[in-house]
């Protein structure tokens, strides 16, 4: 069941009538239903690989917290390893196992292994990632272990984030779902505000993109540079607007029924570096990295080689969290290197990143860093290390022949208000920045959102990209 | 709680009106572009309604496709009208399409057009599990979605948000594979396979012997689709095209039309040696029960079901409903017969059986001779008429002439070709193309370097050219040859009004 479907249009309401109708003691079961139906849509027979992840990480919770010493730091590794080995199987076990079956080829031996046609469960990287900071923080103590099994299977489960994120942290949404919520006119409105705002992005904006995009990636050399260039920073905005407008709808949704999820993206194109733009992008997993690897290894506080490979590692392991191939470890690496060039660049040349910079300094370093985002994007994109290569040889071989990507007008204008809104988005959510206008602003704004969403939206639909993590 | 839901209540009341608003906004100025690129057979509707067409029929590949040796290439519908001259006929043709998609087509035909006779296409594979499950089934139904009845504001929200059946093809797989497993085969006999499952499992295991004795894949592959194509029971209450037919006696009722429903014919004979006569049995049942149902409803049902012979298949590898020229005569001429009912004074005889052949063969590129590589005719740039054939890199082989020996005069030893060509200087690679089949299926190919035929022009312009192939020793012992353009270049070339025309000795 997608967001932008018919079926969730009349789910969302329909569940979120039940929910506010229901005493409050129902309620969790009433949520976890919904979520076990939401996510058996996709494929039903996935819920058992879910249901293990979530045996594993409650049974480990508990006795984490009744445990100490060697004991406590042995069930961590255990719930660790044993959430993890359902990823790997899953995700990565064809990936080791096609590198193995090169390596025994290099070596002139016959490998034993075999490729398995193994379908991803949907959003398996996302819920082994919240059940895992679970796990994580009743290690820490910084969380009491969840005894109720039905709360703690909805907090994996809760079907706003289930499959796709932001990835929560016990300490609120464990939280949260014990609390009781009434149903307010300002949650219901700010909500559907989200909602509204991430159904446009998506099928407005994402959708009509990825058409070209597509076109540009499946043959690159055909374009002219400036196609490619235009395909390349296509795809910056149509995976930005894809997964954007799919977390907006996320956390728009949980907000109608009075949970406050965290918030994915913060204007991250706007970014003056790298390390800014991970501040901004995709924020639930770059903090998850940050908590649970990054500052665990020792963060800043190591020798400055130390500090060199954490970078690295934390980066490549986000690289390969989204997929089992060597471009999304490429495109982690990538990242780090880009990262660490800009430290050790502000560091030769003495640069204050505090410091106010002038608008055509922010301008510039806004625009360098979006240059260097979508030159990773390619690697992100590509289905293998050959379409990386056919689409920049294209682009730098292709200035005089090719064909020129023939873009909708309609497109660049939906691009280019986009872009405006974002800016003014600039440090503010799209609710609250809509709550502090005029009421006949607010309402042209809704309304050119619905009549655009409905018609506008991209004939030719295509699933969220973040749905195949 | 209650205070908060009523403020929210009200506004969305607010949200009625500017609902018709936006409608009057997308019916007048954004509904027709969408029509036309989510369901452009709509053009065929308006067509069809323009032509003042009496007789509409509505099919899919069946009655278009040919084979290229054809001498008479024409679709089962035009063939209809040679029965008929003084009768306007109308074909709305879409490929792989079914009943549930020809109600929409229908239903955008008003009772005050001069449609006085539907001929719709009963295809008895639309019936079974494979084509209702089929992956093209999403593409359809969404094709179908801005034809509904509603207002259109509400139908391209449908679109929007996926209203329509969009199962994803994995999802349609489990839906074939479940019924090919659930649903029970009843016969009057004793027979071993309960469902589609175990008798394609048994099939396959036991296998097909070739001419070597050993199991030959290919045909076992092919019986096992036998199997899974025709062997099934049509269920009436729970079958979905018969709600959809259901739904077309309904309209045609409504509207007034005499309705026809041509049953395509089977390859009972390659099913026959195939897998046997049980699976034939079904086919035949099956038939029988359609044509007895819609019989009963008033409907003239046109049995095709065993008329074509084997020979007649296009597709020697798949189920089709795919015929070659005679096939096609086949059905047409029955179902002329049988539309003597309506119109007995306007009928002509027609003999498809006579020889024909020509020394002389013209195409004006305007889409009524037809001739391999239709699509490629484009309104670009005409030397006569509206069209001409386009070719360039994406759609390289020109409108194709091809014919086989029976066709051809008896004697000739060159052929001639005379045409009008618009090219630039910068197709260097395109060619003029003979390819000679003989008896063993040997090929021989002449390509002529359209460069040599053509004088280089500063800026292009249609040209008249003419090359004669001669002296082709494969001419002697020829099966079937085809003549055509090809050009490789982004730069298209353009053709239009092509002689060929044979001769030599008599």
């Amino acid at each position: 069941m997608l967001f932008n479907s018919l079926e969730f249009l009349i789910f969302f309401p329909l569940v979120t009538l039940i929910y506010f109708l229901l005493p409050h003691k129902f309620r969790w079961i009433h949520l976890l239903v919904s979520s076990c139906v939401f996510y058996m849509s996709f494929i039903p027979e996935y819920i058992f690989i879910l249901a293990i992840t979530i045996l594993i990480d409650y049974y480990a919770g508990i006795w984490i917290e009744k445990s100490e010493g060697r004991k406590r730091k042995r069930y961590l590794v255990l719930s660790v390893v044993s959430t993890c080995l359902v990823l790997v199987i899953f995700k990565y076990y064809n990936f080791f196992s096609e590198n193995l079956e090169h390596l025994f080829r290099f070596a002139h031996l016959k490998y034993p292994g075999k490729k398995y046609d193994i379908l991803l469960p949907i959003g398996l990287s996302f819920h082994t990632f919240q059940s895992l900071s679970y796990v994580f923080e009743v290690y820490r103590g910084n969380q009491r272990a969840e005894k109720h099994f039905g709360i703690y299977s909805l907090y994996v489960m809760f079907y706003p984030q289930l499959v796709t994120g932001p990835i929560e942290r016990p300490q609120n949404l464990l939280v949260s779902l014990r609390e009781k919520k009434y149903f307010t006119y300002d949650n219901v409105v700010n909500g559907l505000r989200l909602m509204l705002f991430g159904l446009f992005v998506k099928m407005v904006i994402a959708d009509h993109l990825a058409q070209y995009v597509d076109q540009i990636y499946q043959q690159p050399a055909a374009y002219t540079s400036l196609s490619v260039f235009t395909g390349m920073v296509f795809y910056s905005f149509q995976i930005y607007c894809d997964f954007y407008g799919y977390s907006l709808i996320a956390v728009g949704c949980a907000r109608v029924m009075g949970f406050h999820l965290m918030d994915n993206f913060k204007t991250p194109y706007l970014s003056l570096n790298i390390n800014e733009f991970w501040q901004r992008w995709h924020i639930s997993l770059s903090s998850w990295f940050r908590d649970y690897v990054y500052i665990p290894l020792g963060g800043r506080r190591v020798k400055y080689s130390k500090w060199i490979f954490n970078i690295l590692l934390v980066f490549i392991l986000s690289g390969f969290w989204h997929g089992a191939n060597w471009t999304f470890i490429l495109w982690g690496l990538l990242f780090a290197v880009i990262y660490l060039l800009e430290y050790a660049f502000n560091r030769v040349f003495h640069i204050d990143q505090k410091k106010e910079k002038t608008f055509i300094m922010r301008a510039f370093l806004v625009l360098k860093t979006f240059t260097l985002v979508t030159f990773c994007w390619v690697f992100f994109r590509s289905q293998n290390m050959g379409q990386i290569k056919n689409v920049f040889s294209a682009l730098v071989n292709n200035l005089k022949r090719g064909e020129s990507l023939h873009v909708l007008p309609q497109v660049w204008v939906f691009l280019g208000l986009f872009i405006f809104v974002d800016i003014l988005l600039y440090n503010k959510r799209f609710d609250q920045w809509c709550s502090a206008k005029p009421a006949f602003l607010r309402w042209s704004f809704y309304l050119i959102l619905i009549f655009c969403t409905i018609v506008f939206s991209s004939i030719q639909q295509y699933p969220f990209i973040y749905f195949q993590f | 709680m209650k205070k908060d839901l009523l403020k929210l209540l009200i506004r969305l009341t607010f949200l009625v009106p500017v609902f018709f608003l936006f409608n009057e906004i997308y019916t007048r100025f954004f509904f027709e572009k969408d029509l036309q690129e989510n369901s452009p057979e709509i053009n065929k509707v308006r067509e069809a309604l323009a032509s003042g067409a009496e007789i509409l029929y509505l099919g899919e590949s069946s009655n278009t496709t040919f084979r290229g040796d054809d001498y008479d290439k024409r679709s089962i519908s035009t063939m209809i009208g040679d029965f008929y001259p003084g009768k306007k006929i109308f074909n709305i043709n879409k490929d792989a399409s079914h009943a549930g998609i020809y109600y929409y087509f229908l239903n955008k035909i008003p009772a005050t057009s001069p449609v006085k006779t539907v001929i719709v296409t009963l295809n008895l594979r639309s019936f079974d599990a494979n084509w209702i499950y089929s992956d093209l089934e999403t593409p359809l139904q969404k094709s179908t979605i801005l034809l509904h009845d509603h207002y259109p504001l509400i139908n391209r929200f449908l679109l929007a948000f996926k209203g329509y059946d969009h199962k994803s093809n994995e999802e349609r797989r489990a839906q074939y594979l479940s019924a090919w497993k659930n649903e029970t085969l009843h016969f009057p006999y004793p027979f071993p396979f309960k469902n589609v499952k175990q008798w394609d499992k048994e099939l396959f295991s036991k296998g097909i012997l070739g001419a070597d004795g050993k199991k030959d894949e290919a045909i076992t592959a092919l019986a096992c689709h036998y199997v899974k194509t025709y062997a099934f029971q049509i269920d009436t209450l729970k079958n979905p095209r018969i709600k959809d037919f259901d739904k077309i006696v309904m309209l045609a009722k409504e509207r007034g039309w005499s309705l026809v429903f041509n049953l395509m014919a089977e390859n009972i004979q390659r099913a026959n040696e195939l897998v046997g006569k049980d699976v034939v049995w079904l086919i035949k049942e099956n038939g029988k029960l359609l044509e007895q149902r819609y019989r009963r409803k008033g409907v003239l049902v046109v049995n095709n079901l065993d008329n074509v012979g084997d020979e007649e298949y296009i597709d020697r590898n798949w189920t089709t409903e795919h015929y070659a020229e005679h096939g096609r005569h086949i059905i047409a001429t029955n179902v002329a017969d049988s539309l003597k009912k309506f119109y007995n004074r306007e009928y002509i005889s027609r003999d498809y059986t006579k020889s024909q052949r020509k020394e002389s063969y013209f195409q004006d590129c305007e889409g009524s001779e037809i001739w391999g590589q239709m699509q490629t005719l484009s309104t670009e740039k005409a030397f006569s008429g509206k069209k001409s054939s386009e070719i360039y890199s994406k759609s390289p082989f020109s409108i194709t002439f091809e014919m086989s020996k029976k066709h051809l005069p008896e004697n000739f030893d060159e052929i001639s070709l005379n045409c009008h060509l618009w090219m630039s200087g910068d197709n260097h690679s395109s060619q003029l193309t003979l390819e000679v089949f003989d008896e063993n299926d040997k090929q021989c190919v002449i390509n002529v370097p359209l460069d040599s035929l053509n004088r280089p022009e500063s800026s292009p312009r249609w040209q008249k050219i003419n090359y004669v192939f001669s002296s082709v020793k494969e001419f002697e012992n020829l099966k079937s040859l085809k003549i055509y353009f090809f050009n490789p270049d982004k730069t298209p070339v353009y053709i239009d009004d092509i002689q060929v025309e044979f001769k030599g000795r008599k």
